[in-house]
């Protein structure tokens, strides 16, 4: 990444600016990106009225047999159970979203030819896929917002309340995690220009990083320590329960650093073979 | 300001450029004349820093394209084949991003895009979305995203290629009131287009340089043969047996009769014989209608020149002439 000069840095964070401040702008005027949050603010809200009814009801139950019949009583944090399968969920449907974002960040301006002119302007691949990155985060982040404050509304109505942190935590876990799948999916759609082709690779890092989760819950020994380590979507999963370690965000930041690294190495490398 | 020195491009087997030399002075408008697929676009790519040449230097303003890419970034201004446009965005927007990412001044910004708008004359469509613009206002958005940050060196891939008689003459009038504040480089595969908008041309087939100069000049030069339309009245025989006497003369190609009963014909010579040639005919009593030299020759000889097979759009080139 080239460094020094504070005004060499006030030029790298103005084009970074230019491009996030572009991108967003795209995503106003297409139709797409309206669907996509339409679908996930249907199936977030329709997810969190099935979680939260489904577990109060067990727990209701619960509850009457252990009157009727004197079954031992059990200790259940009912705010925090659903939240946590919540995120859970709405994890998931981020999984699918997500491949969907990032499949047109590149493949669209190579269909344009627009990448010609990013290329031969005075701006690095590192501020246009990091411009891209933020950019697609913040769309990300937009759709969760509305989704996070109702778990805030409905999970402080209990007493005691839910811990406001842990709302955070979950939510902010959600997050890191797109950013990670976020910015591996951009590298995929930097490699071609098929938006297809970019989607459907995309699916496939999802489904190693799922296998990747299974075999970390389901080995033993250092190899699944190291799985587990790796493994994002087990950090996330650590940080919707509230467990937050520092190793985490090393993690998520590593994945985000290796997918706009690879974008900037990939964009030149294929502009170097491409007739 | 623009100097290119043996540049050479290969992709996989294929050559697409071989030991590629020329260079603009400031202020001159260059063309890049030669056929599809001669690797005008492989050039122009190479100039702008898109793609690395793989082997010989191209720089800009002194600034050599592969060693500081950025530096030459800063100077140029691209249009490639297809604009490279944004087409959900409103032409002021599009041309204010590009301003930003080629580090036009926050202060300056507004005022170089009134700059681009008002000389491609886009000024009255600078809030349309450049998706409901024609491509004629594409073409015009292309070129002034090339020139909104006032680029000493500015590079044109087919700029008047899909546009309308009118269109092209609109941006041939645009492209040479650029000439003298920068320095411009444009490609074509239309020889009517670089007589008039270019002050030189670089004549490039199958991946080399085949002259460069002074268009007319070059193509005389290079077609080695004057060549002229005859319209004259006599039989052939007779003036078979007359035009030998020009020891000079090379070929004749017989052409049809007029309805008037004139005979037409074509000559050529490696020499400029057509005092001579006039002089016998008329010394001679031959009624001479018409004599010209031919102008149309040059397009043959460039056709020559940088085809093989008559794939060129021939009809596309007489057309232009008349544009």
């Amino acid at each position: 990444m080239p460094s020094v000069s504070l005004h060499g840095l006030r030029v790298l964070l103005a084009n970074i600016l230019a491009i996030y401040r572009r991108e967003l702008q795209s995503y106003f005027s297409a139709p797409f990106y309206y669907v996509i949050a339409g679908v996930f603010w249907l199936l977030s809200g329709l997810f969190f009225l099935v979680v939260m009814t489904t577990i109060i009801n067990q727990v209701a139950q619960q509850d009457l047999l252990q009157q009727q019949f004197g079954a031992p009583s059990q200790a259940i944090d009912v705010p925090k159970l659903i939240l946590e399968s919540f995120l859970g969920l709405l994890g998931s449907i981020s999984q699918v979203i997500l491949p969907m974002l990032s499949m047109g960040l590149y493949t669209e301006e190579r269909k344009r030819g627009t990448l010609e002119l990013l290329a031969t302007s005075p701006i690095t691949n590192w501020c246009v896929a990091t411009g891209k990155l933020l950019a697609v985060l913040t769309f990300y982040t937009t759709l969760l917002l509305p989704v996070t404050v109702y778990q805030f509304v409905a999970l402080q109505q209990s007493t005691p309340p839910l811990s406001p942190w842990l709302i955070l935590a979950g939510n902010g876990g959600l997050i890191l995690l797109a950013a990670a799948i976020l910015s591996l999916g951009m590298f995929l759609s930097s490699l071609t220009d098929s938006t297809i082709l970019a989607a459907i690779l995309g699916f496939a890092v999802l489904l190693i990083l799922w296998v990747l989760d299974v075999l970390a819950k389901n080995t033993g020994g250092n190899l699944s320590d190291i799985l587990t380590y790796l493994s994002p979507l087990e950090h996330f999963t650590n940080l919707t329960r509230g467990i937050f370690r520092s190793s985490s965000l090393v993690v998520f930041s590593s994945y985000i650093f290796l997918g706009i690294f690879l974008t900037a190495q990939s964009i030149d490398a294929f502009r170097y073979q491409r007739n | 300001m623009i100097q290119v020195e043996h540049l050479t491009k290969v992709y996989g087997t294929t050559v697409a450029l071989r030991d590629v030399s020329f260079s603009a002075a400031s202020g001159e408008i260059l063309g890049l004349l030669g056929p599809n697929g001669a690797g005008k676009t492989t050039t122009m790519r190479i100039l702008a820093g898109y793609l690395p040449a793989t082997s010989g230097t191209a720089a800009i303003a002194g600034y050599e394209v592969h060693t500081d890419p950025m530096a030459v970034r800063q100077r140029i201004g691209y249009l490639p084949e297809n604009p490279p446009l944004y087409t959900e965005m409103t032409v002021a927007g599009y041309l204010h991003f590009v301003a930003r990412i080629k580090g036009v001044s926050a202060g300056d910004r507004s005022q170089r895009v009134e700059y681009a708008l008002k000389s491609c004359g886009l000024w009255d469509r600078q809030q349309t979305i450049i998706r409901k613009l024609s491509k004629g206002y594409r073409q015009r958005v292309g070129i002034a995203q090339a020139i909104v940050h006032d680029p000493p060196a500015i590079i044109l891939d087919e700029p008047t290629v899909g546009l309308d008689p009118r269109q092209i003459i609109e941006v041939r009038n645009l492209i040479k009131n650029l000439a003298g504040q920068h320095t411009v480089i444009l490609s074509t595969h239309i020889l009517a287009e670089v007589s008039m908008t270019c002050d030189r041309a670089v004549i490039i087939n199958k991946g080399e340089v085949a002259g460069i100069g002074q268009l007319d000049e070059l193509l005389q030069r290079l077609s080695s043969s004057y060549t002229y339309d005859l319209e004259l009245v006599g039989d052939r025989p007779h003036l078979e047996s007359l035009l030998q006497q020009l020891p000079a003369l090379q070929q004749i190609t017989w052409g049809n009769s007029t309805p008037q009963g004139r005979q037409q014909l074509q000559v050529s010579s490696p020499s400029e014989i057509g005092a001579d040639l006039a002089s016998l005919l008329v010394q001679n009593g031959v009624q001479l209608f018409e004599m010209r030299r031919s102008r149309a020759n040059l397009e043959e000889v460039f056709l020559k020149l940088t085809t093989d097979e008559a794939t060129a759009e021939p009809s596309d080139t007489t057309e232009e002439a008349h544009a």
